[in-house]
């Protein structure tokens, strides 16, 4: 039966995943045969293996250096593509994504802002681009949700249409605060463009919680979503309570977003192009479309990464151009191929 | 389940759609919510179905207000078919299906076996069973809103609403999905509510019909009360004949010539010289023209007298299945000298009727056009033994003969528009 096979192709992506995944991170400066990369991850991670033969510098590239990275790009690749379902399901518009409604606009100026700070400031913490980051995404949710509402309702149109202007003015407020940081607008440039570069198991730590109370919740609502394509009212027929609904995935789906953004920057076209790529194949099913989406998106954003930080080694590119410039060229490719309108 | 609506009313914004409806739905029965577009049918079904709350009154399912039934729960009872099933989404036919199931799911289960056999089930008796496996973009209109009932049946509910079923659908289907409605409505004790446009639809299917007209019901009930010729003329400005169904004896409407004031034409009238039936067509349409039409003779509750009975027309009327008297004869010829034309109509010619003939023929005589209308030229319509034919003859020979109606108009408006219409146009001009 179709559950059958849904749960079938699920099992395939994740293998896909985990091979990809102990692939990306043999990859490096130093190679180091994936056969010595499964032994030390398996190690590190039951104890039951032994490292003997292998250095221990070799270890630690392994588990403090590749690893976290290659496990964030993951985590938020398959965040931001699985937002992109949720926002083009939810807004019924296939041009949606985490993008569209002004909450990765919201975080990049919160990060923006942080960064300014430290530098002109001296104001600084743990963890504190990230924390603003978070902070800006919420903020903008908050000014394009209550912008949108009408008499209780959230209408679809009017809540792309803010998010538009929200994030339009926060692109504007982004540029400023570049233009004040002169010459030390490099450090806002980076982030922007989205990286995954020194990051490690602290923010690992610091999104996981997000994600994955985001990925239940969102997987769970794949039927309401379902019902929801069917137009607002035929939802409310269908004993969908819509705006409630609406609310919980517009939220959800911005904390994912959120988090995903405050760890590696704006890494565009994951959420836009990953969605529709799945649904060439697989339909628009989001029983199916979500953990899809999220196993791909997963481990597309580890292979751009690892192109991001190999391409041009020792120089590291940001991975938020990879992904535009292997994107485009590979959806391009799909929608030739099926040679059919795009369509939610 | 039963409904109950109880003053209920509602506006968008200050504009009010529904100012205190009343009226309430047996369980099992079929209603039918009719009237003219923007009366307020769909505001009052989105009501029903809890898509827009009232501002006054309350609508009761069951007994218990709508409002205290939860989303899950509402939709289990109540189901609701759109006007515009529009599907832009690649969704197999299943599928959509079994989002009719939704109501009966919780956020961790599944589909078991028992939904599948509902939704199959849902499937064959919406005549959908072979669609099963194709894309809903794919399907043709009428086997689109077939699944969209189906999507509803499978809700299993005991209320079902529907905007407009059969519209865009050729009568085939119609007449398909509302005897499926029916059969349902009958066999299971489903209740149905359905805004309908077409009112002989409505009549032939619906135990009860609600006229709704500016927000408020007009009239409700068995659709001999609710369909009359005044209630029509009121809510929709037609004129109608409501006659019985020749066999089950429901109302059926059929249409008359508009009452609004038509342009008149400046023309001496046009007689017709018909029985019958073979006038009724030519009076409607003469008359739908703007001309000043009369005929006779004509036995009172022939069809061509009904029909010019209908359109206000002036007639010589003899007694029912009696001979044209010389009385009436002489009238007719009366009337015969006002008109600027004469139509003979393609009637059977028998011992009754030769003095229409001979009417027609001194009309000619009289240097009148004639026009002797052939449309069938059936060779026997003659039952007087020659003499019918010997002057119908007559009168083809002073006539014109016109093989069809398009034909027969042209010719009437070059010999009475031209003639009599210029002239009186060019005294207008030349006034000014």
């Amino acid at each position: 039966m179709k559950s059958k096979r849904r749960f079938l192709t699920v099992l395939v992506l994740l293998a896909v995943l985990a091979a990809s995944v102990i692939m990306a991170t043999a990859i490096g400066a130093v190679a180091i045969p994936p056969g010595v990369t499964l032994r030390v991850i398996a190690a590190q991670l039951t104890g039951f293996f032994d490292l003997e033969g292998i250095a221990a510098n070799t270890v630690s590239i392994i588990w403090q250096l590749r690893l976290p990275r290659v496990l964030l790009g993951a985590l938020v690749g398959a965040a931001l593509a699985l937002a992109g379902v949720s926002f083009q399901g939810l807004l019924r518009n296939p041009l949606a994504d985490p993008f569209t409604i002004g909450v990765s606009s919201g975080a990049a100026t919160g990060a923006t802002l942080a960064i300014f700070l430290r530098q002109f400031f001296g104001l600084s913490f743990p963890q504190m681009v990230p924390l603003f980051a978070f902070a800006g995404a919420f903020v903008a949710l908050f000014f394009v949700y209550n912008l949108a509402k009408i008499g209780g309702q959230v209408p679809v149109v009017t809540l792309l249409l803010a998010g538009v202007v929200v994030s339009s003015f926060l692109s504007a407020v982004i540029s400023l605060l570049m233009v004040l940081a002169g010459e030390n607008m490099q450090g806002i440039f980076f982030w922007l463009s989205g990286g995954l570069l020194l990051r490690s198991w602290p923010e690992i730590w610091f999104v996981l919680p997000y994600l994955a109370a985001g990925f239940l919740i969102l997987i769970s609502y794949a039927r309401d979503l379902n019902v929801l394509l069917m137009g607002e009212e035929a939802a409310m027929s269908l004993g969908v309570n819509v705006e409630k609904t609406k609310k919980i995935l517009l939220v959800t789906s911005s904390l994912v977003t959120a988090a995903a953004v405050s760890v590696s920057g704006m890494i565009g076209f994951v959420g836009l192009i990953i969605p529709h790529a799945v649904r060439i194949v697989s339909g628009p099913d989001h029983r199916i479309l979500l953990p899809a989406s999220a196993l791909v998106g997963a481990a597309f954003l580890v292979w751009a990464d690892v192109v991001a930080r190999t391409a041009l080694a020792p120089q590291e590119i940001p991975v938020g151009i990879i992904t535009a410039f292997v994107g485009a060229p590979f959806f391009i490719y799909l929608l030739r191929k099926k040679k059919s309108e795009i369509r939610l | 389940m039963d409904l109950k609506i109880q003053d209920v009313t509602f506006a968008y914004g200050e504009h009010a759609v529904l100012r205190g409806t009343t009226f309430y739905v047996p369980q099992g029965s079929f209603l039918g919510i009719i009237g003219p577009n923007g009366g307020g049918k769909t505001t009052l079904l989105k009501l029903l179905s809890r898509l827009l709350l009232p501002q006054g009154g309350c609508i009761l399912l069951g007994g218990q207000p709508l409002t205290a039934f939860d989303r899950k729960a509402l939709a289990r009872s109540m189901a609701v078919v759109a006007q515009d099933a529009a599907a832009s989404y690649q969704f197999t036919v299943e599928d959509v299906v079994l989002m009719g199931r939704a109501p009966y799911l919780g956020r961790f289960q599944s589909e078991t076996l028992a939904d599948y056999e509902i939704v199959h089930h849902a499937l064959a008796v919406t005549g959908c069973s072979h669609l099963r496996e194709r894309l809903i973009t794919e399907l043709s209109g009428g086997e689109r809103q077939r699944v969209m009932i189906a999507r509803a049946l499978a809700q299993q509910p005991k209320v079902l609403l529907l905007d407009e079923p059969t519209a865009h659908l050729d009568i085939g289907y119609q007449q398909e999905i509302l005897d499926l409605l029916k059969h349902l409505c009958l066999s299971e004790g489903l209740t149905v509510v359905a805004v309908l446009h077409d009112l002989n639809l409505a009549a032939y299917y619906c135990q009860e019909l609600v006229l709704v007209h500016k927000g408020r019901i007009h009239a409700s009930g068995h659709p001999s009360r609710v369909l009359t010729p005044e209630n029509l003329e009121e809510v929709y400005g037609i004129r109608v004949l409501v006659t019985p169904h020749p066999v089950f004896g429901t109302p059926q409407i059929s249409l008359l010539p508009g009452s609004r004031r038509r342009q008149r034409k400046k023309a001496p009238p046009v007689h017709i010289i018909a029985g019958g039936g073979s006038g009724g067509e030519l009076l409607r349409d003469l008359t739908e023209a703007g001309y000043t039409v009369t005929t006779g003779v004509l036995n009172v509750g022939d069809s061509d007298w009904e029909a010019a009975r209908a359109l206000a027309v002036p007639v010589v009327a003899e007694a029912p299945f009696s001979g044209i008297s010389e009385e009436r004869h002489r009238e007719h010829l009366a009337m015969l000298e006002q008109a600027g034309a004469v139509v003979l109509a393609e009637i059977p010619l028998g011992h009754g009727n030769l003095l229409n003939i001979k009417a027609a023929l001194a009309a000619a005589e009289r240097g009148k056009p004639v026009f002797v209308l052939e449309e069938r030229g059936e060779a026997e319509r003659d039952f007087t033994g020659g003499e019918g034919a010997r002057l119908l003859n007559a009168v083809k020979a002073r006539g014109v003969v016109v093989k069809e109606k398009a034909g027969l108009y042209r010719a009437l408006q070059e010999v009475l528009d031209n003639h009599f219409n210029h002239p009186v146009d060019e005294a207008g001009r030349r006034e000014k």
